[in-house]
């Protein structure tokens, strides 16, 4: 601190006179501005000033310059990379702002400037709900905050993921819930950090991961209550956009009720507490016991039904059978009647050729007749046994036969016989 | 599992989802009430169901929280709380 004695501002009268001899001390621009600075930093110290912001830029080093004005004056103003990236938006021109921060001066321009720490809206959360409205605005504009969108949380999930941090209440809340209400489901946890710098990206990234591992049916993501800026990273964009991208329902599940946060709106359900999220997530046990009870109540009265139903076919077709079986034999017993009428013309038929051809027969045989030969004067030697004696030999002597003539028969006796000549040559 | 026979439909039964097992529940009553199926069928669908049921009770009876941490896309760890 030395060398605050060397810039007093107001040197006692006469040290610094013209025309007597001395060299006038003159300070360089460089010595100036730096006493300027040494002197407002060591008697501002931090301050809050408020004013309507204006020109605000965002260089892309991250530095953000902008100016603070009131009716009649205004001060230039620098929030370094580090402090800015705690902005939760950049704020609108005109937009009234308290900041928090050191006064100072840029030596090279010798203008004075306000290094700002911490930037706030008109109203303890002016920034936050500016950047909160802004985005719900652009998501909105996309259709992503449409009731259509919402997809159904499945009734009885086989897995559940939840997003959160694995430490604190809101893991333990979900999982207790979960045991006691369905203790057979499959719990996989992706943990992050849900709070600070960057959180937003390991939520979105957590919740992607989940996504993508196909094991999930449903999504809670959750954090305990907190302020505003704890529960920051479920009112980023990288956390809307990876819920609205997950492949499965999201339940979200942030902070107590009455925080409402982006991901609350773009998630499918939205839950007030982390044990609330886990209810909706999972069925009770006593209410798949009541699905079973009824299942099991439904199958047997189906069975019963099908039982019925059959009979009820069964005694059916046995009336219909007996209904129609007359009708099944009349025409039979009618087409029988007509095949035996045409047998029996049939047959007649038969019998009167084989008569006819009878009378033929008959005929011809007459022309063949031994008694036509009788007629002509013939006559047939017959044994008593009825053989035809025909030669010498069947007559010996004393043999008694009969001869039979055209009108009758002679009983005859052989007294003797002798062969011809030509019989015996 | 004596029952040889119906080993392969005991398999299945044991592999089953709870939801699953509850779909498949809801199909087969459906069936029953509305398709009408023959006997034959309404037996069979009659006895998946009661299996159904069963299993699906016994899985509620014996139940205890499996917890598992997702380290990437693939790898999974069992869950442990940790201190903050």
């Amino acid at each position: 601190m030395s060398e605050t004695r060397n810039f007093d501002l107001f040197p006692p009268d006469g040290v610094i006179e013209r025309g007597e001899g001395t060299v006038p001390e003159a300070w360089t621009p460089s010595q100036l501005n730096r006493a300027v600075r040494l002197l407002l930093e060591s008697s501002f110290g931090s301050i809050w000033v408020t004013g309507e912001v204006t020109n605000f830029k965002r260089a892309r080093s991250g530095h953000c310059y902008f100016t603070l004005r009131d009716d009649e004056a205004q001060v230039r103003c620098v929030m370094f990379r580090t402090d800015a990236a705690t902005l939760p938006t950049d704020p609108d021109e005109g937009m009234t702002v308290r900041a928090l921060g050191a006064v100072t001066l840029y030596e090279a321009r010798g203008d004075c400037q306000l290094v700002v720490r911490a930037l706030e809206g008109e109203g303890a959360e002016g920034l936050w709900r500016l950047a909160f409205e802004k985005l719900r605005a652009r998501l909105q504009g996309e259709g992503l905050l449409a009731l259509e969108r919402k997809r159904a949380i499945p009734d009885f999930p086989a897995c559940v993921g939840v997003v959160t941090s694995p430490t604190g209440a809101a893991i333990r809340d979900i999982l207790s819930v979960i045991a006691r209400r369905a203790p057979w489901v499959r719990v996989i946890v992706s943990a992050t950090r849900v709070q600070g710098e960057g959180a937003s990206l390991e939520v979105a990234e957590a919740i992607r991961s989940l996504g993508a591992s196909g094991l999930v049916d449903v999504v809670i993501a959750a954090r305990g209550g907190g302020s505003i800026e704890d529960l920051w990273a479920f009112n980023e964009e990288p956390v809307a956009r990876a819920i609205v991208e997950c492949p499965v329902p999201v339940i979200s599940a942030v902070g107590h009720e009455v925080d409402v946060t982006i991901a609350d709106l773009v998630a499918d359900l939205r839950a007030p507490t982390p044990s609330v999220g886990a209810e909706a997530a999972v069925p009770d046990r006593e209410a798949i016991t009541a699905v079973l009870d009824g299942a099991a109540a439904r199958l047997a009265r189906g069975l019963r039904g099908s039982v019925r139903r059959r009979r009820a076919s069964l005694e059916g077709q046995r009336g219909r059978l007996a209904r129609a079986l007359p009708s099944l034999i009349t025409p039979r017993r009618d087409a029988l009647r007509g095949l035996s009428e045409r047998k029996l013309r049939a047959v007649q038929r038969t019998l009167d050729a084989l008569r006819s051809r009878l009378q033929v027969a008959a005929g011809t045989m007459t022309a063949l007749s031994p008694l036509a030969t009788l007629h002509r004067g013939y006559a047939v030697p017959l044994a008593p046994s009825g053989r035809v004696l025909r030669r010498t030999g069947d007559f010996p002597e004393g043999l008694e036969f009969s001869l039979r003539v055209v009108d009758g028969h002679v009983d005859c006796r052989t007294s003797g016989a002798a062969p011809s000549d030509e019989a015996r040559a | 599992m004596t029952d040889t026979p119906d080993r392969t439909d005991a398999v299945s039964q044991e592999d089953a989802t709870l939801e699953g097992r509850l779909g498949r529940l809801e199909e087969i009553v459906r069936t029953l009430e509305i398709d009408e199926p023959d006997l034959e069928r309404a037996l069979a669908l009659f006895e998946e169901g009661v299996g159904h049921v069963r299993h699906a009770e016994q899985l509620l009876a014996k139940a205890e929280l499996r917890v598992e941490e997702l380290l990437n896309e693939k790898e999974l760890r069992p869950f442990e709380e940790r201190d903050e």
